[in-house]
């Protein structure tokens, strides 16, 4: 068996032997994760469960919505404190003290290889960095999970990917994913395995990105391997004993791709969808922007707020454009003011929020006009994603839409 | 507003509006419907690349599209279609998200290879949940019928009928 499906199989409720694709498994959950959003669909707040299954595996966390851009949110994400009340949950994280969930995952210590992750967002996939496996899932399938802490997953196709060589300094994890996506396009109900020597050159925040993106490939798991980077992660965050998953010998893969990393140029994305509209930078002219956007659960971490600030130290945004940079969590957010690349952002024009998903769902913190060309670090591009469907929304690397941001126009180096 | 709500599925026949490929679930549910009274929420979907299209939807359409429907979000965006009368959704795939918000919405949706080729704008599509198949005009297609357990979400009106009847739901907050 591969990884995906160790995993499977060892949360699987009928203890079989092992599992192959086609096969449906009932699992437990390990950690089920409910963002503010969740209040905004009607059933969970007129028929939320009676109880959680275990309370303890429940954690509450406010990031798309923080803080509250209108009454009718305001009044309905405070039902969700209520409920945090009502069900005495620890892990609550109210505005101020955590940020966007897959980030706020990693830092807390959820994730621990081998387990199962179910959250409310559909990003869910970013766990696959830590040798675990996440699906983002509808509020009423949360719901049932809440109750009871189990779901189901139909096992899927794996394909691996294995990574050789050292990306070169100008290029970043995002520029990996869109030469993946271009390589391979869509695979709905297959997974990714992460494989080859490239891999250790990649740091955690580099592969939460890439399995983050995978979510746009419509890959159901994409998951990396156990080594000593993610030990020294998880040792660091003070999380000891754990039980990693390594694939079998002679574990069946449906594809193989291999890419060089060291080929990889800073790419872009053109608007509207990711597959098949990535293209390098080097070729797409020169293309004008109003709107540079850095954040979300893909890029909003500390090594793309480090990377933006040196870009900008000692330089100026363009007078044509707003820059708008968006920490994943609080821990990061005082992380980099603590290191200076906060001052460093915002000396040159650029102004930094809370913690939040903000701009990348066009809710607050950034909503795009109808005459917007936006170069963001987010994760979709989708027509009206950010805002007005008339905005054109170009996605980067964070280093990517700095360098536009000083320039006027879609820049990689 | 009419709710399409299917039981004891046996037979579904339906006009097709035809899509094309990757249709994301920001399409079909706007940020701005986060807000909106449920009323009013269908009457979005699709405005951004298809305005006007959610005011000529009748009760009991089918949606025939191409690869990748439903990429994108967890928002409710089966409930947007379902809403406006969609009685099916035919994809060549179907993200694996969408598909089990759709199931657990109780919206049939079903990955049919090779669909979208075959069948135009304004055909009328016969789906025989008996025997597999699809027909349209002389043409038969067999498809692969979801799991059992998911039907059975499907023909409750969706999972949180069945957490309901299973008395694991409880008051308004």
């Amino acid at each position: 068996m591969n990884t995906i499906e160790k995993i499977l199989k060892n949360h699987s409720i009928d203890k079989p032997q092992e599992v192959s694709p086609g096969d449906i498994v009932t699992v437990n959950v390990d950690k089920a994760i409910i963002v503010d959003m969740a209040a905004l669909h009607p059933e969970f707040i007129n028929n939320p469960p009676i109880k959680p299954f275990d309370k303890d595996k429940i954690a509450i966390i406010f990031d798309h919505f923080v803080p509250a851009p209108n009454i009718e949110i305001a009044n309905r994400v405070d039902k969700l404190r209520k409920l945090a009340r009502l069900w005495n949950i620890t892990d609550f994280y109210d505005i101020g003290r955590g940020g966007i969930s897959h980030v706020l995952s990693s830092e807390k210590g959820w994730l621990k290889p081998g387990s199962i992750i179910a959250n409310t967002d559909s990003h869910t996939i970013s766990t696959g960095a830590f040798n675990v496996l996440g699906r983002g899932l509808g509020t009423p399938e949360l719901m049932g999970i809440i109750a009871t802490g189990k779901t189901w997953f139909m096992v899927g196709n794996t394909i691996n990917i294995n990574f050789e060589n050292k990306l070169p300094e100008k290029s970043s994890a995002k520029d990996i994913f869109f030469k993946m996506v271009e390589q391979i396009g869509d695979i709905p109900n297959d997974n990714i395995e992460f494989h080859g020597e490239g891999i250790k050159y990649l740091d955690m925040d580099q592969r939460s990105s890439i399995s983050t993106m995978c979510a746009e490939m419509s890959a159901e798991f994409a998951i990396f391997p156990f080594d000593g980077i993610l030990s020294n992660y998880l040792e660091a965050h003070s999380i000891h004993n754990v039980n990693p998953i390594y694939p079998d010998n002679d574990a069946i893969y449906s594809k193989t791709y291999d890419m060089d990393l060291n080929e990889i140029e800073p790419m872009v994305a053109f608007p509207d969808r990711i597959i098949n509209n990535v293209k390098p930078v080097s070729e797409i002219g020169k293309i004008e922007i109003n709107s540079a956007i850095v954040g979300s659960c893909a890029n909003g971490r500390l090594s793309d707020l480090k990377d933006i600030a040196m870009v900008l130290k000692n330089k100026k945004v363009n007078r044509n454009v707003r820059f708008i940079v968006t920490p994943a969590t609080m821990d990061i957010y005082n992380e980099a003011l603590r290191l200076g690349y906060i001052s460093d952002i915002v000396e040159s024009g650029a102004i930094v929020t809370n913690p939040t998903c903000g701009a990348c769902l066009g809710g607050h913190m950034g909503v795009s006009s109808e005459n917007d060309v936006v170069i963001s670090s987010t994760t979709r591009n989708f027509k009206g994603r950010m805002g007005s469907p008339a905005s054109k929304i170009y996605l980067g690397s964070s280093r990517t839409v700095a360098l536009s941001a000083v320039n006027g126009y879609i820049s990689g180096e | 507003m009419d709710i399409f709500q299917v039981s004891d599925m046996k037979e579904i026949r339906g006009k097709v509006w035809k899509f094309g490929d990757d249709i994301n679930t920001d399409l079909m549910y706007p940020q701005i419907c986060y807000t909106l009274k449920e009323e009013e929420k269908p009457y979005y979907a699709m405005s951004a690349n298809r305005p006007g299209w959610s005011k000529l939807v009748k009760k009991g359409d089918i949606i025939v599209a191409g690869k990748n429907f439903g990429t994108g979000s967890s928002r409710p965006a089966a409930d947007n279609l379902k809403n406006l009368g969609i009685a099916c959704v035919l994809a060549e795939s179907i993200n694996g998200l969408f598909l089990r918000n759709s199931v657990n919405s109780g919206l049939l949706s079903l990955g049919v290879p090779g669909i979208s080729g075959r069948v135009n704008e304004e055909d009328i599509v016969k789906i025989n949940m008996e025997d597999n198949t699809i027909t349209i005009n002389n043409d038969t297609i067999k498809f692969t019928p979801l799991p059992d357990f998911l039907m059975e979400i499907i023909e409750n009106g969706g999972i949180i009928n069945i957490l309901k009847n299973k008395k694991l739901l409880g008051n308004p907050l």
